[in-house]
């Protein structure tokens, strides 16, 4: 993607200057690193005296462990020592993992190691401690488990069933919370609606598959009683924050380092039992403990996230406008509710954002999360999205086909207009500065509809079926304090950013945003060095380390363009200022008549000026030749927060047209577009590349991935051959464009990014093929929407 | 995922080879690893040594030996890809063996190495049974030959002796008027067919003489459809009549990715793909 | 002949020799390598399936998680670390070019497979091109980036 060629935020200043960097494509100088095998990732530290640990899991959904003899497994070749739950609860209190503000939450409990149930198949119950990963792996062989299996609660629609197997006896019933959205009469309203569309999906389970497995490295210092945590997380702070509340530890003598992470996702932001133990075992031994998850046990402990069944409905007016929606949806989550976050986010956001671009008067949503032995599930990119855009974008279509409009018609028909902001989700969310309108008006002109529609007719007279989708979605993004902080967590939603003038004329900068890929880095420096007048290659910046970075939430829910760039603009704004008095006290000259421009203090009518270097050689080494009472500070720290709203919404509009293989069931997505607006773009490329990546992610969950369990809560298919994730060959070139409708809540003007292609890709590829389907009066309700699902539908087997 | 421990012997000769293999039968064979190794990985196996044959001489050569084309067992996939004579003589390998898993695994991966370990759902068994492909091997006893399509006895079973080693596989020529065609349908390039079929046809002027159907991932091992060739023979494709055939005489095996109905469906349809490339 | 849980190789990675060096019969390349500090080398999965792992070994791409260190003998490696022809200088400035990487975890092995295609002087389409690296899991990019860079280095290179 190219530069920006308008001003798209003139609040930033113009992009005539010459170090203008906001607003444009520069490649990621500071990530080059990576082509040369220089990453730092978590696996490639080694430490003086470290230990490896290995985890003996469970095999069984659901079971007692009777006895369990670690004796012999203590003396295999290699090993330190072998702990059950005994030894780790004595360094590691328990965690509950629910917040206070969306109403009853029940979740047990839960410790590190299984105490005497095992809940879910890769529940850890033992960990061996050895010189190498090799040796741990050959110890859990001769560790003796007495089992008692017991019968296991798969299948979340019977979880409430009278003879379902209750998982936590002492709540009674596999309930884990429940919400009812409840706005206007939709009775009524379907009553008074010309036409009711109704439909039931459902979505598999699946998992991120981040590359780089979780991973941890935990170095307790018994002389300074501090424990350094190298970790592959997005959360540093929050991490810091629950290693000392469940070590019992000061807080202040926690110090977590996240260098390179080789993807998260969502993935590497909860807290895992057994990272946990690995920092009790370095706390007990004070010995440096390294854990990298293995393939195999990544698909059965990371968490699992978008298993859902919903059903909606729809009724509309004569016109076309919508008048109620109703959907009922069902998700079935782990035994426990994740920490911090709790497993019941996703589901609230099926209800808060299903139908958000659209006005819609009476809407009513209930949402039910129960438990089952199967992995935890937890907030994974887009939470919730995957399934609220493609109820109601399903819903939508079915409407416009039953009343006999265009499915862009239908959805013109009824979108917030663009002049109507502030204005709220049918669920009552607020929502500023969005485009629905334009955004859909522009992917319009990309796709040509009528030109589609043609070949549809063409091809199904040839036997090849076509078909297109186009949708429209709101993301969630820049979250305030209403998200998690309101409950009870310590989850920050401030950001600081903290930036210095050094003797050499350097900048150094500092945030608490944190890098997995998506170029913090990069756009940190570019608003930095943009605001501040100075060269890209001048500033060099710290991120994910909690002795070095301000306070801060890390990266999630896509926050850190618009939430630490905010901070760093601050920043970076006071910090000129300070320089710029400095320099008019130095200059004898009025500070109006200065700008800094190219590391330069310069004199806007001509004439000498004096470089960064310059200046702050003299604040540092001879401060003597200040005037009296020049404040010499050449460093500044800001922070920044969303207030009032819950979250700043992106909107984007997709589209794509498929063809579908009669024979083989096999689905080619031809074309994919996406238009988004995501306000002022720091780095376009980055923009589209987060567009372009969070679509194939998000195809994934719509052709091929899904977590197998058979009825016995094994999961099936947990290896990386057999667990299907998008290759490149299979997968479309994706067109990119954008509207921009600057967020008013900062100057920045930045929204999120990271999350609308996961969010929207599966709606519009459904919807397309339902579209292609319907030609001969069929369709498919189930994601991941596989060959042999397409088959059934057509009746071929 | 590490491997369990085990001992390790570089074999300088097939003699070497086979006599270790023979006096120990906790003992494997290491030839390209990448079935093996995975399993080692994944602790799905624990042999007490690995006899690494993939150093002996003159055991990867392909060449013309009488009406056959001889293909050593540790020839690589790419080995034989870019092979002159293969090009030349039997270039319907090299289209195969581009659906092979990855060009790092082909690299990698032997020839002898697929044969022998007859994954039911790799393309090389199947292709040697259509062929009427020759296997040898050798032993404590001395070579033997097998047929190809007597080889296969059941899931990862062959009739390999505890003391054999595979070293070569024997492929008759195709004459002028034979063909051999395939296709597979798999989720994603490179992965497992769901089901796939190799089909060698003789043609007589554009009418069919003869057909072997030979299918893979849709059993144990290669299922040879030999009614349900005589009647595409017979009456051309019939998508009711063939299904029906090779519903009585192949036993399909769903797994992971499609059903045995969906495999079945697929076998069907895979030879109204194989008469339009033959068309072509 | 006897069969040993250990035995001794020598071998070259990136010019530099490695003699007489003792290596468990069970380790695999990947994590020998890793052990002696070449940590660009990635593990993804140890079944060969994603390659991040993948490696130059005697001029040709290879799976390291799935070769062991003890088969590595007499060989002539190259990793990542060891890139320094103009070939690949030109690859990897298209892969910066094109932000052709976001995490850089599977960019390692990615390289490694881009520096096979160009080797191989074939002007390939974008769809040859996404079948030659669909070997290759990046779950960041959506590989198109990364198709864009490999077409723009056969364009350039060959």
């Amino acid at each position: 993607m190219d530069d920006i060629k308008v001003n798209q935020n003139p609040k930033l200043g113009s992009m005539d200057r010459p170090n203008s960097y906001i607003g444009r494509s520069l490649p990621r100088e500071n990530a080059k690193k990576h082509l040369e095998g220089g990453g730092q990732f978590v696996d490639d530290l080694v430490l003086p005296r470290m230990l490896h640990v290995a985890f003996l899991r469970s095999p069984f959904a659901h079971a007692e462990i009777k006895s369990i003899n670690v004796e012999e497994a203590k003396t295999s070749p290699g090993v330190f020592d072998v702990y059950t739950a005994k030894e780790i609860d004595e360094y590691c209190k328990p965690w509950v993992g629910t917040l206070g503000h969306l109403g009853e939450m029940r979740s047990p409990e839960q410790t590190p190691l299984a105490e005497k149930i095992v809940r879910w198949q890769g529940e850890p119950i033992a960990v061996v401690i050895a010189n190498n990963r090799a040796q741990a792996e050959d110890a859990l062989e001769l560790i003796d488990v007495d089992w008692e299996e017991k019968d296991a609660q798969v299948d979340m629609e019977t979880a409430l069933d009278d003879n379902a197997v209750v998982i936590h006896p002492e709540l009674g019933n596999n309930l884990f919370w429940t919400r009812t959205v409840n706005q206007g009469d939709v009775n009524q309203a379907f009553k008074a609606s010309h036409a009711v569309v109704e439909t039931t999906l459902d979505f598999a389970r699946h998992t991120g598959v981040t590359l780089e497995s979780r991973g941890i490295v935990a170095d307790w210092n018994k002389a300074e009683g501090k424990i350094t945590i190298y970790h592959n997380g997005q959360a540093p702070h929050m991490m810091q924050h629950i290693i000392a509340k469940h070590l019992e530890v000061n807080e202040g003598l926690v110090r977590i380092v996240s260098r390179d992470v080789g993807g998260s996702f969502g993935i590497k932001v909860h807290v895992y039992p057994d990272e946990m133990a690995v920092a009790a075992i370095s706390k007990k031994l004070g010995r440096p403990i390294k854990f990298i998850a293995d393939r195999l046990e990544s698909f059965t402990t990371d968490i699992h996230a978008r298993c859902h069944k919903i059903s909606g409905k729809l009724g509309v007016d004569k016109e076309g406008k919508i008048l109620a929606m109703e959907i009922n949806d069902l998700s079935g989550i782990g035994p426990f509710s994740m920490y911090p976050r709790t497993s019941a986010i996703e589901t609230n956001q099926v209800l808060n954002l299903s139908g958000a671009p659209y006005i819609i008067p009476n809407y009513k949503a209930v949402g039910t999360v129960v438990f089952q032995n199967k992995t935890p599930m937890c907030q994974y990119r887009a939470v919730g999205h995957p399934i609220a855009v493609a109820i109601t974008e399903a819903l939508v279509d079915k409407a416009a086909t039953k009343i006999g409009i265009n499915l862009h018609e239908i959805r013109k028909k009824n979108f917030i207009p663009d002049n109507a902001y502030p204005n709220k989700t049918p669920s009552g969310v607020p929502l500023e500065d969005l485009s629905h309108q334009a955004s859909m008006d522009k992917l319009l002109d990309m796709m040509n509809i009528d030109d589609i529609e043609k070949q549809k007719e063409s091809n199904l007279a040839k036997g090849v079926l076509t078909g297109y989708g186009v949708i429209a979605m709101c993301e969630v993004t820049n979250p305030s304090p209403l998200f998690y902080g309101v409950g009870g967590a310590h989850i920050s939603s401030q950001d600081g950013a903290s930036i210095r003038l050094e003797g050499s004329g350097a900048i150094h900068l500092s945030s608490s945003i944190t890098e997995q890929g998506q170029g913090t880095e990069a756009i940190m420096k570019q608003i930095a060095a943009d605001q501040l007048g100075v060269s890209m290659d001048s500033v060099r910046v710290t991120l994910g380390d909690t002795d070095a970075t301000p306070y801060g939430g890390g990266t999630w829910a896509s926050r850190g363009a618009g939430i630490g760039g905010e901070a760093v603009l601050k920043a970076a704004r006071t910090l000129k200022e300070n320089i710029l008095d400095i320099a008019a006290a130095i200059m004898q000259t009025d500070k109006n008549s200065l700008d800094v421009e190219n590391n330069t203090v310069i004199r806007k009518n001509g004439g000498e000026g004096i470089t960064l270097q310059q200046l702050a050689e003299t604040v540092y080494y001879r401060g003597h030749e200040l005037p009296k009472g020049t404040n010499p500070e050449l460093l500044a720290t800001a922070s920044f927060l969303i207030e009032g709203i819950p979250f700043v919404f992106t909107n984007s509009a997709m589209g794509c047209k498929i063809s579908i293989d009669q024979d083989t069931g096999i689905v080619k997505i031809d074309k994919f577009w996406a238009v988004e607006d995501c306000g002022t773009q720091i780095n376009p490329k980055l923009v589209e590349e987060q567009i372009k990546g969070g679509v194939i992610q998000g195809i994934g969950g719509a052709l091929f991935e899904e977590c197998v369990y058979d009825d016995q809560g094994n999961m099936q298919n947990a290896t990386m051959a057999d667990y299907l994730v998008p290759m490149a060959y299979e997968m479309p070139d994706i067109i990119v464009d954008h509207v921009t409708t600057n967020s008013g809540r900062s100057i920045i003007g930045a929204k999120g990014a990271g999350e609308a292609g996961t969010g929207g890709a599966p709606a519009v590829i459904m919807n397309a093929i339902n579209n292609a389907l319907n030609q001969l009066g069929k369709e498919v309700v189930s994601q991941p929407i596989t060959p042999e699902k397409i088959l059934k539908a057509l009746g071929k087997i | 995922m590490k491997a369990p421990d085990f001992s390790y012997f570089e074999a300088q000769n097939i003699e070497d080879a086979i006599k270790y293999k023979s006096e120990d039968d906790e003992a494997v064979i290491l030839a390209g690893g990448q079935s093996l190794l995975p399993a080692l990985n994944m602790r799905l196996s624990s042999p007490s040594c690995l006899i690494d044959i993939s150093k002996i001489n003159n055991l990867n050569e392909i060449k013309i030996e009488g009406d056959f084309i001889n293909i050593g067992a540790l020839a690589t996939h790419s080995d034989v890809m870019n092979n002159d004579l293969i090009n030349e003589k039997l270039p319907c390998l090299v289209d195969i063996l581009k659906m092979v898993a990855h060009a790092a695994i082909r690299n990698k991966g032997t020839h002898g190495g697929s044969i022998a370990y007859g994954d039911p759902a790799a393309e090389l068994p199947a292709f040697a049974v259509a062929m009427d492909a020759e296997i040898v091997l050798s032993g404590l006893s001395g070579q033997r030959i097998v047929d190809a399509k007597d080889f296969y006895l059941g899931l990862f079973e062959t009739d390999l002796k505890s003391d054999e080693i595979l070293t070569a596989i024997r492929y008759p020529f195709l004459s002028h008027n034979q063909h051999l065609i395939f296709d597979e349908v798999c989720r994603r390039h490179g992965d497992y067919a769901m089901a796939g079929l190799m089909a060698k046809v003789e043609l007589d002027q554009s009418k069919i003489n003869n057909l072997d159907l030979v299918y893979f991932a849709t059993g144990d091992k290669p299922n040879v459809a030999q009614n349900t060739a005589k009647l595409v023979i017979d009456d051309g494709y019939d998508y009711e009549k063939l299904k029906k055939s090779l519903a009585s005489e192949i036993d399909f095996a769903g797994d992971l990715n499609s059903s045995s109905e969906m495999k079945l469906h697929l076998a069907t349809i895979l030879i109204n793909k194989i008469l339009n490339k033959l068309e072509r | 002949m006897s069969a040993k849980n250990s035995v001794n190789i020598s071998f070259s990675v990136n010019g530099e020799n490695f003699d007489d060096v003792t290596v468990p019969t069970r380790q695999h390349l990947a994590d020998y390598l890793r052990s002696q500090g070449l940590t660009g080398t990635h593990l993804g999965c140890e079944q060969g399936a994603c390659g991040a792992c993948t490696i130059e070994m005697d001029g040709k791409a290879v799976r390291s998680c799935l070769i062991l260190a003890s088969q590595a003998n007499g060989s002539s490696i190259t990793t990542v670390e060891g890139f320094d022809d103009e070939v690949m200088e030109k690859v990897k400035n298209n892969f910066l070019k094109h932000n052709a990487f976001q995490c850089g975890f599977c960019s390692p092995g990615m390289l490694m497979t881009t520096k096979e295609i160009i080797s191989s002087k074939k002007k390939l389409s974008r769809d040859e091109i996404r079948a030659e690296i669909s070997g290759n899991y990046c779950r960041c990019t959506g590989y198109q980036s990364i198709v864009d860079a490999i077409e723009e280095s056969i364009n350039e290179i060959n």
